[in-house]
Parts: structure tokens; sequence; C-alpha cells
């Protein structure tokens, strides 16, 4: 067969039906991620806005621009998104998108399952914000503590879809984590063995295990409240004998790791980035894997940190005073190897450079504020002030978004094929890094004078007026910078110069194909020798491939977990409607429980129906 | 640049069971639900140690006959599970319709069991974090019995009407691993629940 | 107002101490890091070399592993010392005040040594100075967090626990605190004061707090009692000395010694409390106590009497 002709049978193979319809069918992994992208990036924004809202009331004191109900709504819609809606989902959508196209397969393992968790998080987001629009948002904060959120004192809706986005964001961070997980493992290009992998592939696999074992601990908590607010169970209701702090411990033990889950996969952007622009390997690549192995596991012995105020005994606290003030170690040896890395290289300091210089500085600071309030008897102070509210985003900016953006200019020429503009990144960056500093910065000094999370107002005696109006002039700039970014964004689009397959000369397999991928991703899956392979091949006039995988079927080569040698061949599905039929149904059933239990069994059996339309082999039975 | 082809994918079969990543999705699954057991048991505990009496004064532990009939028709069943397999490797559809559709039955009769018998726990579940916990424990479980049944009941309709082969099984062999674990799981639960308000 | 860095004990002393050398540590740390990777990016510039590894190993040791390493412990063994004292009792309270958690105020009940309860009043406890106070932290509602910063770390009042905290004031003087554990809409103005004074005043306080309310004198105070009594007021406020026992508001017995009005949102003056009485919503949104509509002879009459109430 001609070369030409069995492209094309690849292309009709792996293509996406056309049409709004079609749009309801799609499952291949690069749709499924730059939705999760695109969906996180819009939720981010609208959260952002509400950020913007609190700045504007807290600006002086006694303003009545939001009143206390309102306030509270928004603030715990702004905390719950960024961590629910924006931060998670962000992260696994780039790692849905890179992943396969990094470790050179056409696909992840479950294309469907991929395609039902993206429908299950936009629902249940959208849900989410449609609620603070009609005035019903929880307003018991991100972390819901009870006996506020329980039936007596939030008798209200709100509390209500908390539980139910929880729920929702947890089926949808879940099917990710295992196909991630199971993608990484086992499809990866021949060759490609574990000590080969892109440090960012191995971040997402870290990630992926940390979704799993911490997940399931706000699933258990979540559904407790359910119960507790739907069946009057008393799990956390003193009075008759239940625990407020075993919401605290379950909340925690899946919270904590979830700011590791959200970091991770940055580090990892980092250490795939600063190798592109240095032209050479990053330094230490079994130090940084380490690393992020040590951060994932340290991070399952740190909740109780969010607990020292509760009463709990002072020797079991110190404990986890240690070994939170562990986690400096994993992340010292990584910011040393990255600079490192960069010792002596002829840096090109395009933007995406640029968000990585700035998270050197940004999130430095917000670490050794970490190791602050790890300490007992600060954090006795400080706890649940603005200081925490600074440092957390000092790190949480710093050391996850800033890498984020670095990772949006850097991917962008992949995904749409054309640059965005260096200009306005510059811009972006610098309206970004003064924003965060003079946003956050004064908070510190809020803390320690003394002023307290989560009040809508405060007394002009407090003192507090001045630094709060310039932390609201921040947050001006800070959000000037995301819209210009998010302008370079839509602009690019359309006016960007083409970017070609590897504008910067990047030594990962995602760069080893057309901007943007074709339906196929790569047209032959190639077989790789080094950490480098892009770089391995250049000057040659030839490289190494699979042949043998049929074009008119979707056919994922099946390699061994450590050293990724060809094992067997796995049929992928065809696109199909079941992964949002069903994904509507279990909303149903879901968001149904507000209302009444029953629902909870009528959705039990719609899902299943739909799970029975979605796997039944349709005939001809496959023979061979 | 041109590509070479230096491995040959042709030969490599389309039909794997344990090696498909689909087995794998199943491990995950399975890893999933057995964290929450784990938080599920240890929220039990963390109840158990902060009350002042376990179970609270005035409720007796929950009964141990039907639970403990349970934990056999579970191990039968899945053992039935097994059997179903082993059939279907010797090319016997009708030994995997048999075995699944027992299995299936068995199931239904722990379901059927534990729903007459729900007075058994001794305690109602809106009586105090004992009964809540006891309760949602239980329920855990039960959902996902009845998850098992009607996952397998298709697989038995499908072997039934002859889908499933030697080669073509993957649907049996990631069911039962499931199943393995829906059976399974209920003998910590059943520990847990049964026997430490009695020992401790 | 109210500030860690300005301590009035010892403990929040050590507290501050530990935070200017976390803060000069930290300073050093964050000026060294972004120095080195300023030397990084510059040294390129000059054309790419490649990274010779033993340096940058130890490098990396020395900046990723043993200086994180010697920081953390130091942070560590010196917060178990600061911790320690902080959370230990070895010794006798001079005083021991019970304060409940409310929406969204403090009940502050003073006991004598035989753990019975002689005065309860709101919003503001008084500490004789230099003499150790236990705190007995309570809540029967939401989780609330007990924090006056000047004096000590916060602790948190969650139901279906007691939790202890100790100040012991060194000077005299009066420190705000304020709720530090969201706890619903007026969290905000959820404060209180923390009044130290010298152990005689303090004693002679106690005990005016510890006698029944005064007798209203003039015909104007005595009429405001019957208003009191006979309106909506005796539902959910107690003044000791009369038949209004509710439980739900602040005890009133002594309303007129407080400084402040509302969990310390606005000075106790006859002006304010009037506001407070007829609209409490548009002073604290949200606040559970409900607005009183009085004819204005009865308002002031009322008036009159709560300010007998000293």
């Amino acid at each position: 067969m001609p070369p030409d002709a069995s492209r094309d049978i690849l292309y009709e193979t792996w293509q996406s039906p056309p049409g709004f319809l079609g749009w309801f069918t799609h499952v291949n992994q690069r749709m499924i991620g730059k939705r999760f992208i695109i969906t996180a990036f819009a939720f981010f924004l609208m959260a952002g806005v509400l950020g913007i809202l609190m700045r504007v009331q807290l600006s002086f004191p006694q303003n009545d621009f939001l009143g206390p109900d309102l306030y509270n709504q928004i603030f715990t819609v702004h905390g719950t998104a960024m961590m629910f809606l924006f931060a998670i989902p962000v992260m696994e959508g780039f790692a849905i998108y890179l992943v396969p196209l990094m470790i050179g397969t056409r696909d992840m393992a479950f294309p469907r399952l991929n395609a039902f968790g993206y429908y299950v998080y936009l629902i249940g987001g959208v849900t989410f914000f449609a609620s603070l629009l009609f005035g019903v948002a929880p307003d018991t904060g991100w972390f819901n503590y009870v006996p506020l959120a329980g039936k007596e004192y939030s008798p209200g809706l709100g509390v209500g879809i908390w539980t139910t986005m929880i729920t929702f964001i947890e089926v949808s961070a879940l099917t990710a984590a295992v196909e991630l997980i199971v993608t990484i493992l086992k499809l990866r290009a021949p060759g490609m063995a574990l000590n080969r992998m892109p440090l960012f592939v191995w971040a997402a696999l870290i990630m992926a295990f940390m979704i799993v074992f911490a997940m399931p601990s706000v699933i258990v908590s979540s559904s407790l409240l359910i119960l507790d607010r739907v069946l009057d169970t008393h799990f956390f209701v003193a009075s008759a004998g239940g625990e407020p702090l075993l919401w605290q411990h379950l909340f925690w033990f899946f919270g904590h790791p979830e700011v590791y889950i959200i970091f991770l996969p940055a580090l990892g952007m980092i250490s795939t980035i600063i190798p592109t622009f240095t032209q050479r390997p990053v330094f230490g690549y079994t130090a940084l894997v380490l690393s992020l192995v040590a951060t994932g596991f340290i991070s399952f012995g740190l909740w109780v940190h969010h607990m020292f105020t509760t009463g709990l005994p002072h020797l079991g606290m110190s404990f986890f005073m240690a070994a939170s003030t562990l986690i400096a170690i994993p992340s010292g040896v990584q910011i040393f190897c990255w600079i490192a890395s960069l010792w002596g290289a002829k840096v090109s300091l395009k933007t995406p450079m640029l968000f990585i210089v700035g998270f050197f500085a940004v999130f430095v600071m917000g670490g050794l504020t970490g190791v602050m309030v790890a300490s007992i008897p600060f954090d006795l102070q400080v706890h649940d002030t603005y200081f925490v509210v600074a440092h957390f985003h000092y790190v949480i900016i710093g050391g996850s978004v800033f890498p984020l953006i670095a990772g949006l200019y850097y991917w962008y020429p992949k995904v749409m094929g054309r640059m965005m503009s260096e200009r306005l990144g510059w811009v972006s960056f610098w309206l970004i890094f003064l924003g965060v500093n003079i946003t956050f910065f004064p908070m510190h000094e809020l803390g320690l004078d003394g002023m307290p999370r989560r009040v809508y107002t405060y007394l002009s005696e407090m003192g507090w007026g001045p630094m709060n109006m310039v932390a609201t002039a921040g947050a001006a700039l800070l959000s000037a910078g995301f819209f210009v970014t998010l302008a370079n964004a839509l602009w690019s689009m359309k006016h960007g110069a083409p970017a070609g397959d590897n504008p910067w000369g990047a030594a990962t397999l995602e760069w080893a194909t057309t901007s943007p991928p074709q339906p196929y991703n790569h047209r032959n899956i190639p077989v790789v020798h080094s950490r480098t392979p892009v770089w391995d091949w250049r000057g040659r006039d030839e490289r190494p491939v699979v042949g043998g995988l049929r074009e008119d079927r979707r056919e994922l080569l099946v390699t061994s977990v450590l050293d990724a040698e060809p094992m067997v061949v796995q049929v992928a599905p065809k696109p199909t409607p079941w992964p949002f039929v069903s994904a509507v149904v279990a909303s149903l059933g879901f968001i149904g429980i507000l209302i009444h239990p029953i629902f909870f069994v009528i959705g039990f059996f719609l899902v299943f129906f739909t799970y029975v339309g979605w796997f039944w082999p349709r005939r001809p039975w496959r023979e061979d | 640049m041109r590509d070479v082809p230096v491995i040959d994918a042709s030969g490599l079969t389309r039909f794997a069971h344990r090696r498909h990543p689909l087995w794998w999705g199943i491990i995950g699954l399975v890893t999933i639900e057995m964290s929450v057991t784990a938080n599920l048991i240890a929220s039990y505990f963390y109840l158990a140690a902060r009350a002042p009496a376990w179970p609270p004064q005035g409720v007796a532990p929950p009964d141990l006959l039907w639970a403990s009939i349970n934990v056999v028709l579970l191990l039968c069943s899945a053992f039935t599970m097994w059997w179903a397999g082993w059939g279907i490797n010797r090319h016997s559809q009708s030994i995997l319709t048999l075995g699944t559709g027992l299995s299936v039955l068995l199931a239904s009769v722990v379901l059927v069991l534990r729903w007459i018998n729900f007075t058994d726990l001794n305690v109602q579940w809106n009586d105090g974090a004992y009964g809540a916990i006891v309760w949602a424990i239980t329920g855990f479980h039960f959902i996902h019995v009845a998850s098992a049944i009607v996952g397998t009941a298709v697989v038995t309709l499908l072997s039934w009407r002859g889908y499933f082969t030697k080669q073509r099984q993957l649907g049996v062999v990631v069911d039962t691993l499931y199943w393995y674990f829906v059976a399974g799981i209920w003998i910590p639960f059943y520990l847990v629940l049964y026997w430490t308000p009695r020992l401790v | 107002m109210q500030s860690a860095l300005d301590p009035a004990s010892t403990d929040a002393a050590r507290i501050a101490e530990l935070w200017w050398w976390m803060l000069a540590v930290s300073t050093a740390v964050v000026v060294a890091v972004l120095a080195l990777l300023a030397v990084a990016l510059w040294r390129g510039r000059r054309g790419g070399q490649p990274t010779s590894p033993r340096p940058a190993w130890s490098m990396v040791l020395v900046g990723g592993v043993a200086a994180p390493l010697v920081a953390s412990v130091a942070v560590v063994v010196h917060s178990i010392q600061i911790g320690h004292a902080i959370v230990a009792a070895p010794r006798e309270p001079a005083v021991t005040v019970d304060v409940i958690g409310r929406r969204w105020w403090w009940e502050v009940r003073y006991q004598d040594d035989g753990g019975r309860t002689i005065a309860t009043t709101a919003n503001e406890i008084h500490l004789p100075v230099g003499r150790p106070a236990l705190l007995r932290l309570h809540s029967d509602n939401v989780i609330h967090s007990f924090w006056v910063p000047n004096l000590q770390g916060k602790a948190d009042m969650v139901p279906g626990q007691v939790n202890d905290l100790w100040l012991e004031p060194r000077q005299t003087g009066i420190f705000r605190g304020q709720c530090a554990e969201f706890c619903g809409t007026q969290h905000a103005f959820m404060a209180f004061v923390v009044v130290v004074e010298p152990e005689d005043d303090f004693r002679a306080w106690l005990r005016r707090e510890a006698a029944p309310a005064a007798s209203p004198e003039s015909p104007l105070e005595a009429r405001g009692r019957d208003v009191f009594l006979a309106g909506s007021c005796r539902a959910c406020h107690t003044i000791r000395g009369t038949t209004a026992t509710g439980r739900t508001g602040p005890d009133l017995t002594h309303l007129a010694s407080r400084r402040t009005l509302a969990a310390a949102t606005i000075p106790n003056t006859v002006g304010h409390l009037g506001g407070w009485i007829a609209d409490p919503q548009s002073v604290k949104p949200g606040a559970l106590m409900p607005p009183t509509p009085l004819p204005p002879e009865d308002l002031r009459a009322l008036l009159a009497y709560l300010r007998t109430l000293r």
C-alpha cells in the first residue's frame, strides 16, 4: 500500500465525528484533554472574578459592597472552585493531552472513560457556579467544617450542592487517575523504560497515584455528611455521640495531599521546560524523580498540621510538625537541581522561562512561610489568619500557576499550531509577578496584626485598612496580567506565527509529530533509546519505529511496565455518545439526592443501563 | 526523516486477558475501593475510640447468624465465579453460563437475607454515631453486591448468547476480578462490625 | 489593636521571638537562592558550558538537603520547647474561666475554688496581671476559635470536647481578641476584650460581677425594668435578681460595666445601646437578636434602667 493511502486510512480511523452531535461522541485524548484545559481556565476566570469581588469588599473597613451572606458564599465558591474545578482538572487536562504524545502512543487506555470523566466534571462545575447565580451557593468555606455544615446550622441547599459537586469531582479525578496510571504504565513506546520517561510523565504518574489514595477519604467524608443531612445519621453531631473532628481528619487526609496533587505536575512541567531552553538534559534526573516520589509519600503524613489548634495531644502533633518541615528537603533538592541545570547554560529567556524564573522567587517565599506555619507555636498564632492566606497563595500561585502559565506558553504551539506573542507574554509576566507580590505580601503582615481569614469586613480602628487597599490594588494588576495572557491565547489562535513541529527544539516525543498533532498522534509508534529521543534523531535521516499495527481500527501497543517491551495489542473503542448519556443520568441521580434519597436508587439503575449500552459488544463480534 | 520499522507488532495477540489495560484498570478500581474501605474502617475505630462505650450502653452487638451465613454464601459465589472461568478456558460456554448464573443467584440470596434481617444490626442508623457507621458500612457493601450482581447478570446473558470464547473472555476475567473483591471485602467488614464489639 | 508581634505575655513573646528568627533565616535563604539563580543565568550569557557534576552535586546536597535539614531540626526542636511550655499545666490556676463560643458572641463564666459558677458575663474577660489563668473553652453549636494574639496562640472551641488554654499576662492593659474559625454569618464581628488589671482590682471587679443586679432607684428606671420584664427581652436574657432568666443571649446583670456591645463591635454608650436594641441587623447583619421596636418613652426608660446595671 502506498504510504499516503495508508495514512489516509489511519486518519479516517482515528478521526472524531464532525458536527454538533458528533461533539458528544468524541473520545480521543487530545479532544478530552483540550476540553479539560479550556473548561478549567474558564472556571479559573470565574473564580478569579470572585476573588476580585472579595478584594473590593475588603479594600476599606466596614465596606457594605457585599453583605456577609453573599461574601460567605463568594469566598466558599472561590476556594472550592480554585481547588476542585480549576487546579486539579487543569493539571489532569495537561496530563491527558500531553502524556500519550510524550510516551508515543495514539490514545489513552480507556478513551470512553476519559470522556465520561470530562462530562461529569463539566456538569458538576456548571451546577456549582449556577448555584451562586441563584443565591443558594454553599457558604461554609472550602473545607466545609461540621457542625457548621451540618443540617442544623446550614439547613439550605448550599452545603448539599457542595457535597454533590465534590462527588462529581471525585468521580472525574479518579477516572482520570486510573486512566493516567494505566496509560503511563502500559502504553509507553517500546524502549521507554521507566528511567527514560519524561519528568512530566513521572509527575503525572505520581499525581495519579496520590489521587487514588487521597480522594477516597473525601469520598467517605462527603458521603457521611450527605447521610447526616439526608438520612438523619449522626456522624458529626456531638450531642448524639458524633465527632466533628472526624470530618477534619478525613478531609485533611485528602486535603493535604491535594495541595501536592496540583503541585507535582507543575514541578514536572518545570523539569520538562528547563532542558528545552538550556538545550541540554536536566541535571539530576534520578534525584528529581526521587524527590517527586518522596514528596508524594510525605504528603500523606502531614494532615494534622491543619489541626494544630483543635486540642490534639502535643506530642502527637510534634510528629506531624517534623514531617511537615521535612518536605523542605525534596523541594530543596529540586530547586538546586534546576539551578544546576541552568548553571552556565545559555538560557533562552522566552516567556515560559520567564515564568519559571518567577516561580523560583514566589515559590521559595511560599515554601519558607510553609516551614514557619509547620511550627506548632507559630501556627497557633497565624492559623486561620491572613498570614496563611498569604502563604498558600504564594505556594499555589508560585508553585502551580506560574509553571502552569509557563506550560501554557510552551505547549500552546503544539496544541494550536501557532506561537503565542512573546511581547504580550512579557507584559503578562510582569503584571502577574508584580500583582502577586503586591496582593499577597501585605497579607503576611495583616495576619500577624491579627486579621482572621473569612471576615467579610473589619472595624476601622483595627488599622488593617491601608494594607488591604494595597492588596486590592495588587489584585487589579494580577487580573490584568491574566487577561493579557487570555487575550494573547485568543489572538494567537488566528494571528500567531506558524509553529512547525518543534519550535523550541525540545527533546521529548510530543515534538516529534505535527502541530497540532493528527488524530492518531504519531504516524508510527517511535522506538526510544534515551531520555531525549528527538535530540537523538537530529541530523539523522531515519528513525526506528514500530510496524505491524493495523490502520483500519484503533490499535494501541501495550508494553511492559518496567522496560516497555512490546507485549500485546489493545483494540481501543470507537467514538460513542454513551459516556455523555451516562454522565447525564449519573448527574441526575446525584443532584436528585438533594431532593429525595430515592434518586440514588433511580440513578443507580439508570447508570447501569447506560453502562450496558456502553460496553455491549456490537456485531460482528471481533474474531482477530 | 524516514521511519524504519524495527519492531513488528502484527504477530502480537489482540485478545489479551491479564495483560490487557482493562485488567489493570480494574485493579485500579479495586485499589480505590480498598482505600474507601480503609477510610470507613478507620472512621469506625476513630468513633469507637472516642465513644464512652462501644456499642453504646443498652445496644447489643449485631447478631452473628445470618451475617456468618453470608460469609459462606459469598465465598461459595467466588468459587462458582472461578469455576465459570475454568469452564470457558476449556471451551465450555455452558459451564461459564452456569457458573456466573450461580454466582448471581448466591449473591442475590445474600442481598435478600440482608434485606429481611436488617433488624439483626440491633441499632437504627439514626441512633447516634455507632448506628450511623454500622449502617454506612453495611450499606456500602450492600450496594457493591448489588452492582456486582447486575454486572455479572449481563455477563451471564452474553455468555448464554455465545459471545464469550476461550480467546474472547476479557469481560469474564475483569468481572471475576471485581467479584473476588466484592466477596472478599465482606470478611474484614464482618470481622470489624460483628467481632470487634464482642472482643474489645 | 490585636497583634501577635506586640506580646504581653511570656508565651506570646516566645512565639514572636521565634517569628523574628525564622524571618531572618528565611530572608537569608530567599536572597541566597535568588542570587544563585541570578549567577546561574548570568554565567551562561558568555556562552553555554556544561555543568561540572561534582560542584553541582555539592550544591544540591548542601543547599537542598543539608541546609533544609539543619533549619528544620532547629525549627522543630525550638518549637517543641515553646509548644510544651504553652500546653503544659504545671501550676495552680489563679483563676479558672469557662468561655463558651456562641453565635456570635462569647459567654464568660467565672468559678470559685469549688468549681461553682459565681459570675456570668459576656464578651469581656478580666484577668489578674502576672497570675496564670486557665480558660476552659467550650461550644455547644459550631466550631469557634479563641484568640487573643497579644497574649497567646489560638485554641478551637469544638462541640463535644473542652480545650484548655493558659493565659499569663505580664502587663496590664486591654487586649482585643477575635474568633478565628469561620463560624457562620457574623464570624467577622465575633470579638471580645481581655482586661488585664492588678489583682486587687480584678478581685473587686469579680465581687461586683458576682452580685445580683442593682435595683432601680428612679421611677423612670423602674419603668425601664418593667419594659424589660414585660417584653420579649427576658426570653433570651438573664438579669440576676429579676425574673429574667433567658439563656439564649448574653447575661445582662452587669451590662453597664462592660466596655463594648455586640461582641466588641460597638462601644457601650447609650446611643449605641439604643440603636442596637431597636435595630441590631443594621449593626451586625444576620445577628440572632431580633429588632425590638419600642415607643420612644419605653426605650428611654429601658436605656435608663440598663445603664444602672453596673
